[in-house]
């Protein structure tokens, strides 16, 4: 816990990353009916998607951000020396993440599914599917932002290295929603959420200490 | 006891270091000495158990616990001193009693600023929130990458005295440094020779 509390409490000394991934996602948002057309008629059947890919795309964003400071400053050399288990320091930062980046735009969903005249009805499986998808996006994030962390470059290589993992979930998230809660999606993306929330800490594990001998 | 058997290291194709041997006793210290490059931070790392791709031995004692402080020492900028120390004593011992934190600090002269975030420190006062936490360690293995730099003299006198009570209960101390430290004159030296 007192990892989790570190992490927090950081996060609301400096919100500016925070602000920002949720500013670009407004915006986005925002700006698009202006440049296509303010049409709901027309606005109506992209919504979910679009609402989906700024959400991908603002996790993106904000992967790297904490950890980067990290490594800069020696923090994950400690983390990796210490008692706890590595699988859970790196789940901390994947749940830190999650906390500054998805549910920040899970809670804004409502309001930016607004701005797309959004019937309300298919709010409440757009929010459905984000609840089970932004976790995975965040768990994917912080294995690409501990892959690059250290690297020349890492903040442009993270987008495309770790961009086709979250394809799926994309997919998946945004099917359900737009069917209505079709429940063939709704089992693969619970599914889904399990299977990356009891591997990846593993995987980031290894890579973290690959990410500190260098 | 810490002992070094036949170490050696590649890295990018080149022989860091090859055939380390030292043993370090139990209220001993070894000072690693070497040229900028010579493989310094890497042996560090090594005996720290951060990098893994060496071959030979590396011996501790069972349960000795090991305190590794490199050039990056792990101070967060939005936190404060008692915070960062707080979290770094926690990230390995259970209990810390709270006015210790703070006695700890003002050992290494910091007391007006404890509640300011690390960022408004200088890069010196960031490194004795750093060594603060030697004082309240309970590990007996500590390994000192360049912690005498940085520091005005009254800090390294502080660090210095620290180190000698550590080494007086039975404590391992391995250091690098490029400036001469008079209280470690007569400790053991191991010399990296830059590469070959």
């Amino acid at each position: 816990m007192m990892l989790l509390r570190r992490e927090l409490k950081i996060m609301l000394r400096s919100p500016a990353g925070a602000i920002q991934s949720l500013m670009f996602a407004v915006l986005v948002i925002a700006l698009f009916p202006l440049a296509i057309t303010p049409d709901p008629s027309q606005l109506e059947p992209l919504g979910v998607g679009l609402i989906w890919v700024v959400t991908l795309l603002a996790c993106l964003l904000a992967a790297d951000k904490s950890l980067l400071s990290d490594y800069a400053d020696g923090s994950l050399e400690q983390m990796v020396l210490s008692d706890y288990p590595l699988w859970w320091v790196c789940l901390v930062k994947s749940i830190a993440h999650w906390v500054s980046c998805g549910l920040p735009l899970l809670l804004m969903a409502p309001l930016l599914a607004a701005m797309l005249a959004m019937p309300s009805e298919r709010v409440v499986w757009l929010m459905a599917s984000l609840i089970l998808g932004s976790p995975i996006l965040s768990l994917f994030c912080t294995l690409g932002a501990m892959l690059t962390v250290g690297l020349n470059q890492s903040s442009a290589l993270l987008p495309i290295l770790i961009a086709p993992f979250l394809v799926p979930t994309l997919i998946l998230g945004t099917q359900w929603a737009t069917t209505g809660g079709e429940a063939f999606y709704g089992y693969m993306l619970a599914a889904l959420l399990c299977l990356s929330l009891v591997t990846l800490p593993f995987a980031m594990a290894v890579v973290a200490k690959i990410a500190v001998s260098r | 006891m810490l002992q070094i058997e036949s170490l050696s290291c590649f890295r990018q194709d080149r022989h860091l270091f090859k055939d380390l041997n030292a043993k370090v006793l139990p209220g001993q210290a070894l000072q690693i000495v070497g040229e900028n490059g010579s493989g310094k931070t890497t042996l560090f790392k090594i005996l720290a158990g951060l990098f893994e791709e060496y071959e030979g031995r590396v011996i501790t004692s069972d349960a000795a616990q090991v305190l590794y402080l490199g050039h990056r020492y792990g101070v967060n900028d939005q936190l404060t001193p008692i915070e960062n120390l707080k979290f770094l004593l926690q990230l390995n011992e259970n209990q810390l009693a709270p006015d210790a934190l703070e006695a700890a600090l003002v050992r290494f002269q910091l007391r007006a600023e404890l509640d300011e975030p690390c960022a408004s420190l200088s890069e010196g006062q960031k490194k004795r929130v750093a060594l603060a936490r030697l004082i309240l360690t309970s590990a007996r293995i500590w390994l000192l990458d360049e912690a005498f730099s940085a520091l005005d003299a009254p800090g390294r006198a502080v660090l210095s005295e620290v180190c000698q009570a550590h080494m007086a209960c039975g404590g391992i101390l391995i250091f690098s440094s490029h400036q001469a430290i008079p209280e470690f004159a007569s400790a053991a030296q191991l010399r990296l020779e830059a590469g070959s």
